[in-house]
């Protein structure tokens, strides 16, 4: 059976999810994954995709643009149905209240119930992890640190959208819909994954090290014992004024063996920075220049196909950030080519996730 | 006295990764994104104790057993 993609533009949920099923040509597969616009009324859309797939785990989420094999969308819903050949197993938990801080103590206990061993236990080379998350929770890097304390095993995945109104996002699986959670799910591939982080972005030799933060709301309040605006628009030799301007081109990074972990600042507030993560009190950190998002990440994925074979299927979380800066240069058609050729859905998302939390990436998970 | 950071930080990725390449750089990364770059010590870094304490609380988070 493999992979099945379908996209659907209709507005309302019942015409959508049937034109998806329509297209997809068949009910039931190990998983089906959707995106979906935060235009979907959430509860409708995710009950839906249950009823017409009822004996399948579904998961999803909502979005900020959509992605199907050779086109970027938006206010539509799109999905992928994954068959029995290619995933012999899949657990799907959600942690919710988020805010409350609550550990995730209760999604690992059903893996290992499911699974019938410590997740610990579980090998990295045969079990890949799927996480979605609020993007509005603030709890990516809580989450991530947890699962990677807990498992080897790799969770990739991406904070839900609502169309960059910041209002509220929304994740959903077997039917449910929520908010202020994460759907975190175990799959047992049959065959060969991998996951792939691509960002566009050359480390600069400038470093700033944050010497007061406030992590609680991702604030870097001092540089070096600088204030962080002047500490950044001064790295860059560009006024304090400007620095807002910079963010796009200029992020930061964590890095470790030249491969950058972005950390983007989101706005300036006073002095400080605001950032889409976490940054705590020590990281150094460089600025990026970015470069060719088209070219890299063509780059990535036919490297990776030479590597290991033709990809029967591609699930991409790309970084909000990277489709606007696709928009704004007129380049969003080119980078959907760069997936015509792969049965692939993704979502523009308000933060990536793989190994920890991080911003104006992709990270995507392969099927080979 | 000096080192032991990063004497510390070997044996939390040796332990972690039992001898595998991959989990040697996935061990590392977490270390990066948890506040300890691993390339920024090495035999010569003086022992902060502010460091060597956040490690051993690393080293209990990953269930590894450090001297």
């Amino acid at each position: 059976m493999s992979i099945y993609v379908a996209q659907s533009s209709k507005m309302s949920v019942p015409a959508a999810v049937d034109e998806i099923r329509q297209k997809l040509g068949r009910s039931d597969g190990a998983l089906l994954l959707f995106f979906a616009s935060s235009s979907y009324e959430p509860v409708a859309i995710s009950s839906a995709f249950q009823a017409a797939f009822p004996h399948t785990p579904t998961m999803g989420c909502s979005t900020s643009g959509e992605i199907v094999s050779g086109h970027l969308s938006k206010n539509s819903v799109v999905a992928m149905l994954i068959g029995p050949d290619l995933i012999e197993d899949v657990c799907i938990e959600v942690a919710e209240d988020l805010s409350a801080g609550h550990s995730l103590a209760a999604p690992v206990q059903a893996f290992e119930r499911h699974f019938g061993r410590p997740v610990a236990d579980l090998d990295f080379d045969h079990y890949v992890g799927l996480i979605l998350v609020d993007g509005l929770s603030g709890a990516e890097e809580r989450l991530m640190d947890e699962l990677g304390n807990a498992t080897d095993v790799a969770f990739v995945g991406g904070s839900a959208g609502d169309d960059l109104k910041f209002s509220a996002t929304h994740v959903y699986a077997n039917g449910q819909a929520h908010t202020n959670a994460a759907v975190l799910a175990v799959l047992k591939p049959k065959g060969p994954f991998s996951i792939i982080k691509t960002q566009s972005f050359t480390v600069l030799p400038q470093t700033l090290t944050a010497t007061e933060v406030d992590q609680a709301h991702r604030l870097v309040l001092s540089f070096d014992g600088q204030p962080a605006v002047q500490a950044y628009s001064g790295a860059l030799g560009v006024p304090a004024e400007a620095a807002a301007s910079q963010f796009m081109v200029h992020p930061m990074g964590l890095v470790l063996d030249a491969e950058p972990f972005v950390r983007s600042p989101r706005a300036v507030q006073d002095d400080a920075l605001a950032f889409y993560c976490n940054i705590t009190e020590g990281m150094q950190l460089h600025l990026l220049q970015s470069t060719d998002i088209v070219a890299d990440t063509r780059k990535a994925i036919e490297d990776r196909q030479a590597a290991l074979g033709r990809f029967r299927g591609l699930i991409n979380f790309h970084c909000i950030l990277r489709t606007l800066e696709l928009e704004q240069s007129g380049r969003v058609d080119d980078y959907a080519r760069v997936f015509e050729d792969i049965p692939t859905i993704g979502f523009s998302t308000y933060g990536e996730q793989y190994l920890g939390h991080v911003n104006q990436t992709s990270t995507m998970l392969a099927f080979v | 006295m000096a080192g032991k950071i990063h004497h510390m930080i070997e044996e939390i990725v040796n332990k972690r990764a039992k001898g595998n390449a991959t989990l040697m750089i996935t061990t590392k990364t977490k270390l990066m994104l948890k506040g300890i770059n691993p390339e920024a010590f090495d035999e010569s870094t003086p022992d902060d104790p502010a460091v060597i304490e956040k490690l051993a609380g690393i080293a209990h988070d990953l269930g590894v057993v450090v001297a």
